[in-house]
């Protein structure tokens, strides 16, 4: 999926369905969709829990180590009830692309919902409960370790809480701003109408990573996680306003006349009477599509921006910087594991697409 | 052209009267197009006494609907007066005044939302209006249902899944909610069966009587209108050329438009009949 | 020709307003440029001062925004402090190489996706129907992120293609033939993950627009007058369903525009992308300008040209 493609992709809103996507399997597809997604999500807002270490906590002993493989069997050839994995070495004179070997002799059984220490000065030796670990010192990396020697899966789990959260509310924003100025647009007409339609006929004629560079470049490039976080909503949200408000007004349009609008109009109604009760319900089916279309691209635009640097920085965890590890010839050459944060996108999108898919036919 | 008023009683101020109407709309398109302005009402003056049952007859065209959505205060003639109730209306098409009159559309599918409930419909009015608490809203709703023959338990049905004669009656209950003193309706009979508009002629009229409404009819079936309405008024391009009681309009009408209309009517029966 | 004349205008007025978004952007950025310079030492005060009267720094809003727009249309679109030079030249070249990739992949995604299009819908619900829904719907999934690494990956591994920039070291003292199997070379990978971007999208709306076609009573008639399938496809059939494509093709250039960008910092292609990128980290602000100045260009330019297609295309048009 490339940048820009909701834009193009909601193009055309009668997209025929390819075999096997009839319309009686519209329910199935949303609920399969709807029920990946909150899966995700889930898992993703239980990093604290289901992630075996603190994102930011370094095991500078063993950079890019692979992923750990588990194990029921062990070198003896007993089977284990409980899972283990084997401790890994690091041969830093080794001249093998990935330096590490099983070390067969120790056998780190995985325990469940263990009591860890939170990494750092400032947690003071508290404690919380992970899903799984390891007896200390032995280290567990089931998704393999960054230059730093961070677990990826940890990483991997609360960088998705950066990028998914960032790509739904950047969408909520858009949407909203899109709502707002399109229903305007198509309620009231004449100069507002024109004045907004003009406005949204320049955002999309620029390319809109462009236009998204163009907005980021003028403001602050070095600012802390958080405050990076927000400015990319913030960026992300506010350039993508056209296409949708474009949308709802052609359905806002259309909803004004109709007769029952007329008929309420005819008691006494307010505007914002007429817009609440009656016009912006015509506009979920929109707004919904739309939804499912963008948190996806933004979700992308995220990982791209991260990616490039010019986003959420480093030490928060995001899949886009993630995978700007991958810049490094060297890296993307050896330590395949690094693409784990591009390869978890793929689900997501599939996720988003089955749910749009459904949208658009029942629309 | 026969400018004559309608027939007024004495010392009684007519429910609906104008002076002069005239409304106009511009066609076209933004800079580039042709502007192109249609002059839809030019000069009405009409007069409705309480209790009529007048109604309005003319080609499509002639600017029936115009007026009638003027008459409602859902748009705002360009000039001239409105007098509902003995009181100016003026310009402001938020007048308190337009809730004496209601306007029943031509197509009562479309001017109730399929999303709402049947007592939503009903009721919508109320709300609007700031009427009551939410359970006295519901309970008038049913009520009002029940005046035009649909059933009680029909109130939580979205107006989707009742039936093309069934909205029309919900269209009316609503129209009565906020117990107008006129009803305007526009082609309220066209596209039903002969009985269900059987049904629905008698129901409007058993209303009538029992609420001492004024009736207008904006319609091109002539049978229906002789047997609905006691006057008639003949509009042709934005003007009133003849008005006249039913009967005498029947026996003969003296504006060329009406005799045409007549004509029109008639020839089609006797060749539906041959 | 009045339409195209419309259409023209209309072009002209999208890109003024383009300009006037890019200007406030550069005017309300917190800061100029020589508030930063202010701050260096070298640079006295005097010359800043003179600066910033030679930018028109210091008259009204409007004023400023002519004397840039008139400047910009005599080919001056300021200055580059990074790369101590003006910023058109630079731009030039870095400009024609995100063309020319943009258009490779244009020309090879269509080019693709029309055949893929027309088959599925001409043997709807069969296997090359299947397979291709299967495959869009992979290709949408897959960010064009981890498309331009995946193939960055692969190029590696194998070391069929060399692995960033347009051309080898050596390709001076290459001959003509040789040169250009080299361009092919480094073009291949850039130009596959950017078309693998938007075929799928190109590949479902071709479908789309073939089955609208195909389902129409004027070509059923067609069938029945024993028209051969390939002949009532792509002669019959897919000019009448030319028309929503058309209006895509304009679309589509966008979202080339948009995503090679990062394909181009990701494969080091040297076109507006990473300059574009190395303009933002270093606050080059007349770079970036002029950067999206450009591509708002190519894309209104490329939907002009959709315009005149269609007009060509579309008789009705030329009626109305």
């Amino acid at each position: 999926m490339p940048q820009g493609s909701a834009e193009f992709g909601a193009f055309c809103p009668t997209l025929r369905p390819f075999p096997g996507a009839a319309r009686y399997q519209m329910k199935g597809k949303l609920k399969f969709g709807l029920l990946g997604l909150v899966l995700i999500h889930l898992v993703v807002l239980g990093a604290r829990v289901f992630a075996p270490y603190d994102p930011a906590e370094q095991h500078r002993d063993s950079p890019f180590a692979p992923p750990m493989r588990l194990h029921w069997v062990d070198a003896r050839g007993h089977t284990h009830l409980r899972p283990f994995v084997y401790a890994l070495v690091y041969h830093p004179e080794s001249s093998a692309a990935v330096p590490y070997k099983e070390d067969r002799n120790r056998r780190l059984p995985v325990r469940f919902f263990v009591e860890k220490a939170i990494a750092g000065v400032e947690a003071q030796g508290a404690k919380h409960l992970r899903l799984f670990g390891v007896d200390p010192p032995g280290e567990i990396f089931l998704l393999g370790t960054d230059d730093f020697g961070r677990d990826q899966l940890s990483r991997l789990l609360y960088g998705g809480q950066v990028s998914l959260f960032a790509g739904l509310f950047a969408a909520a924003l858009s949407l909203g701003l899109g709502v707002l100025l399109g229903s305007a647009s198509g309620f009231y007409g004449s100069w507002l109408d024109a004045i907004i339609m003009r406005g949204a006929e320049i955002f999309m004629a620029l390319p809109w990573i462009y236009l998204l560079f163009a907005v980021r470049a003028f403001l602050p490039l070095h600012v802390g996680a958080r405050e990076s976080f927000f400015l990319l909503v913030g960026v992300i949200g506010l350039t993508g306003w056209a296409r949708p408000s474009r949308l709802v007004r052609g359905v806002v349009l259309s909803a004004k006349h109709r007769e029952y609008v007329l008929a309420a109009r005819s008691f006494g109604a307010s505007n914002f009477y007429l817009l609440r009760r009656h016009i912006l319900s015509e506009t979920y089916g929109v707004v919904l599509t739309q939804a499912a279309l963008l948190i996806p691209q933004y979700i992308l635009a995220e990982v791209t921006f991260s990616f490039l640097g010019l986003g959420v920085s480093e030490p928060a965890p995001s899949w886009g910087n993630m995978l700007a590890a991958l810049q490094k010839l060297s890296v993307l050459e050896s330590y395949w594991w690094m693409f784990a944060a591009g390869l978890v996108l793929v689900p997501v999108f599939l996720f988003y697409h089955l749910v749009a898919d459904a949208l658009q036919q029942g629309a | 052209m026969n400018e004559q008023p309608l027939r007024q009683s004495e010392g009684q101020e007519p429910i609906l009267r104008t002076v002069d109407l005239r409304k106009g709309y511009t066609r076209g398109r933004g800079w580039r197009g042709k502007r192109q302005h249609v002059q839809s009402l030019q000069g009405i003056d009409l007069q409705v006494r309480a209790g009529q049952s007048l109604a309005l007859i003319g080609a499509s065209g002639s600017g029936k609907s115009t007026l009638a959505r003027c008459l409602a205060g859902l748009e705002r003639p360009d000039s001239g007066e409105l007098w509902i109730a003995g009181r100016n209306c003026g310009y402001s098409s938020h007048s308190r005044e337009f809730t004496q009159v209601h306007l029943i559309f031509q197509d009562c599918g479309l001017s109730t939302n399929p999303r709402f409930t049947a007592s939503e419909i009903v009721s919508e009015p109320l709300l609007i209006s700031h009427w009551g608490t939410r359970a006295e809203r519901t309970d008038r709703a049913i009520n009002l249902m029940k005046t035009v023959g649909l059933p009680a338990d029909a109130a939580g049905r979205r107006a989707g899944e009742f039936s093309g004669g069934q909205r029309r009656r919900l269209a009316v209950a609503r129209a009565l909610a906020l117990e107008p003193r006129v009803l305007i309706l526009d082609e309220a009979l066209a596209g039903l069966d002969l009985s269900t508009q059987g049904q629905m002629a008698n129901l409007l009229l058993e209303i009538q009587q029992a609420r001492a409404l004024t009736y207008l009819w904006i319609s091109h079936d002539l049978s229906l209108v002789l047997r609905l309405a006691s006057e008639i008024a003949v509009m042709d391009e934005g003007r009133i050329v003849e008005s006249a009681s039913v009967r005498e309009w029947f026996a003969g009408p003296r504006s060329p438009q009406g005799q045409d209309l007549l004509q029109a009517s008639r020839a089609w029966r006797s060749g539906a009949e041959r | 020709m009045r339409y195209i004349a419309q259409r023209f205008a209309h072009a002209i007025l999208v890109l003024l307003g383009v300009s006037v978004l890019t200007f406030l952007l550069l005017e309300l950025a917190p800061g100029d440029y020589f508030a930063g310079m202010r701050l260096n030492p070298q640079i006295s005060a005097q010359t800043v001062t003179r600066l910033r009267d030679a930018y028109g720094l210091n008259r009204s809003l409007p004023v400023t925004y002519l004397r840039w727009v008139g400047s910009v249309l005599r080919g001056d679109l300021g200055y580059s402090f990074a790369y101590n030079a003006p910023v058109w030249p630079l731009l030039k070249s870095r400009a024609g190489n995100t063309l020319i990739l943009s258009l490779i992949a244009l020309l090879a995604s269509w080019f693709a996706a029309i055949p893929l299009g027309v088959w599925s819908a001409a043997r709807r619900g069969g296997w090359l129907d299947g397979a291709t829904s299967a495959g869009t719907t992979l290709l949408l999934a897959l960010p064009d992120v981890l498309i331009a690494l995946g193939l960055l990956a692969f190029a590696l591994h194998t070391g069929w293609f060399p692995t960033g920039g347009m051309a080898s070291i050596a390709a001076q003292e290459m001959g003509a033939a040789a040169r250009v199997r080299d361009f092919v070379l480094h073009l291949a990978l850039p130009a596959t993950a950017l078309a693998a971007g938007v075929l799928p999208i190109l590949v479902r709306h071709v479908r789309s627009a073939m089955l609208d076609v195909l389902d129409s009573p004027h070509l059923r008639a067609a069938r029945g007058h024993g028209i051969p399938r390939t002949r009532l496809l792509f002669r019959h059939a897919l000019p009448a369903a030319a028309n929503p494509l058309i209006s895509l093709f304009g679309l589509s250039l966008g979202t080339l525009l948009s995503g090679s960008l990062l394909i181009e910092v990701v494969m080091s292609w040297p076109g507006l992308g990473p300059l574009l990128l190395q303009a933002i980290l270093e606050r080059d602000v007349y770079v970036v300008v002029a950067a999206v100045l450009l591509s708002a260009l190519f894309l209104v330019a490329g939907n002009f040209i959709a315009d005149v297609l269609l007009y060509v295309a579309d008789p009705r048009i030329r009626v109305e």
